[in-house]
């Protein structure tokens, strides 16, 4: 909607620390206006202290952020004026029915009257919740008041939508909902969304995925060079052999990263550069070898994880 | 602007709550009227008071200070609900601001109280005879009463950490205002030491005020009885500012709120 020329985000050594605990170490992070960027990382790894960070919600232990040129600290008021806001657990009233959670979400927002129900009805209709205005939220499904808490917080046309883990143990049909939601909000009013989430599919489309690990960014970047990273193809190989197919992959300088599983060993590799599945034959104690395409889980899991031996 | 609205918004969904919980709603109002029908019945055939008026008459601005106390600090308290069930996480992410937020949640507060104590003051004249006068006098005391009982109710909250202490405040913090307020039995008949602490009992001008309304005969001027309350309220509403955590809960993980 705005044609600001300052970042959305831009984030300085941002950190906190709960105590003696350090929950997020120094955040660097400048996104650009209408932006869609993923934040992942295993529980504890501090996406949800940056968001709140972000979100003036929690004051920084050090470093600074400022959202679209407004200090997060100074201008507390004008930054969450263009916020739209879900946090990790849901935000419904349960005595209240859905058009009046969000009547009551308008109202924090600043809207009054006229806009108020406006911006009310245009939201009921965006999340499909105009059947079940009058239900009382406590008698609808996690999925349902879930869409009430998307529809409340991009009711007022936020600039910068902060989702934490918005689709967190929703049923497919609710996660394609909100992201059909999020996508209009992106596409019709160039809203950025910075969101977190465990479903690394989700993240694929992002612009940028920022990639935490005990409070600190182990990996940045466009999903496509995030995926170059780990190596452009993995070879999945399980069974007692599964080390000596790995150590065949290595001396022909294909191996760029490996990680242990459960089952065997992943391997990224350079693509073209050796053949995973004629070197298997040759090898004794593979139990299944497989070759495919790298994915975000496996940036996830060689970032996360320390590399295997 | 965004400031009226956050508090209307938040008045508007305590009132919304309050109206659907029922039960709370009865328990609010059977309260009082025991006191006065049961309680009060018994005790007038038994007390003998100064001026030869009822027991009832003169236990009658104690129980609408009492349900106005009840009402007041408890819906001001389920802050801690609020809180509890990631509900006020919501609020203080609003534009408005922390003070706004308790500005609303104490205004929410004051017209359930003001409800509650209306109610028990809108039976007064079964009691003793009330004049328009004396009733509109009474109304502004329960106003002055609801949003001192409002903000107190706050303060206890600021640092109230789960639900599972709100049943200790009602019994820590309600009956001991209440009891040691001359609301129920004459400060003047109390021992020293209990006398004194109805003397720094911000409850205590609460009663006296509306006893001044109806015309009962009171302890303290009037005067005396607004300041002291309205001292009190802005001091709360100042120390709730102070003493509020607003990252409280923000970082943990809220019930499900059913």
């Amino acid at each position: 909607m705005s044609a600001s020329p300052a970042p959305a985000i831009e984030a300085e050594g941002l950190g906190r620390d709960y105590g003696s605990t350090r929950a997020l170490g120094a955040l660097g992070l400048v996104v650009p206006p209408g932006a869609l960027v993923g934040l992942l990382g295993p529980n504890g790894a501090g996406k949800t202290t940056a968001m709140l960070l972000l979100a003036t919600l929690l004051a920084p232990t050090r470093g600074s952020a400022r959202i679209f040129g407004l200090d997060t600290r100074q201008r507390r008021t004008a930054v969450r004026r263009r916020l739209g806001l879900v946090f990790q657990e849901t935000s419904v009233d349960g005595l209240l029915t859905v058009e009046e959670n969000l009547r009551f979400a308008a109202r924090l927002a600043g809207l009054g009257g006229q806009a108020a129900r406006a911006a009310v009805a245009r939201a009921m209709s965006d999340a499909g919740l105009g059947e079940r205005r009058s239900q009382p939220a406590r008698q609808l499904s996690g999925g349902w008041r879930r869409m009430v808490d998307v529809a409340r917080a991009t009711m007022h046309r936020p600039e910068l939508l902060i989702l934490d883990e918005p689709t967190v143990g929703l049923d497919p049909e609710h996660r394609e909902r909100i992201w059909a939601i999020l996508d209009a909000e992106r596409r019709r009013h160039g809203t950025t969304i910075l969101f977190s989430t465990h479903y690394l599919t989700e993240a694929e489309p992002a612009d940028r995925v920022v990639l935490l690990a005990q409070g600190d960014v182990v990996a940045d970047g466009p999903p496509a060079d995030l995926r170059a990273s780990v190596g452009g193809e993995v070879v999945e190989v399980d069974g007692p052999g599964a080390a000596s197919l790995v150590s065949l992959l290595r001396d022909r300088g294909a191996v760029v990263s490996v990680r242990r599983t459960d089952r065997g060993l992943r391997a990224g590799l350079v693509p073209g550069r050796a053949r995973p599945m004629e070197l298997a034959a040759g090898v004794s104690g593979i139990e299944r070898v497989a070759v495919r395409h790298s994915t975000l889980e496996d940036v996830y899991f060689t970032k996360t994880v320390a590399e295997a031996e | 602007m965004s400031a009226l609205s956050t508090v209307h918004g938040i008045v508007a969904r305590d009132l919304l709550r309050a109206s659907r919980q029922t039960s709370r709603l009865l328990g609010g109002l059977v309260r009082p009227f025991m006191w006065l029908l049961l309680v009060g019945t018994g005790y007038s055939a038994i007390a003998r008071l100064e001026g030869g008026g009822s027991y009832q008459a003169y236990v009658l601005p104690g129980i609408i200070v009492m349900a106005a106390l009840f009402g007041g600090m408890l819906t001001a308290i389920a802050t801690v609900y609020d809180r509890e069930f990631g509900m006020l996480r919501l609020m203080l992410a609003s534009p408005a601001g922390i003070p706004v937020v308790l500005a609303g949640r104490a205004a929410a507060a004051t017209v359930v109280a003001v409800i509650q104590g209306g109610i028990v003051l809108a039976c007064a004249p079964f009691v003793m005879p009330v004049s328009w006068p004396s009733a509109g006098a009474a109304a502004g005391a329960l106003l002055l009463a609801s949003a001192m009982s409002a903000m107190l109710g706050l303060l206890v909250a600021a640092r109230l950490r789960s639900v599972e202490n709100f049943a200790g405040v009602i019994n820590v913090v309600l009956f001991p205002l209440l009891f040691a307020s001359g609301a129920l039995y004459p400060t003047a008949g109390m021992p020293p030491l209990l006398r004194a602490l109805a003397r720094v009992n911000p409850v205590t001008y609460s009663v006296d005020l509306v006893r001044h309304a109806l015309g009962q005969a009171a302890e303290f001027p009037a005067a005396t009885d607004t300041v002291v309350q309205l001292g009190v309220a802005l001091a709360a509403f100042g120390l709730t500012a102070l003493l509020f955590d607003p990252e409280q809960r923000l970082v943990g993980k809220p019930r499900p709120r059913a």
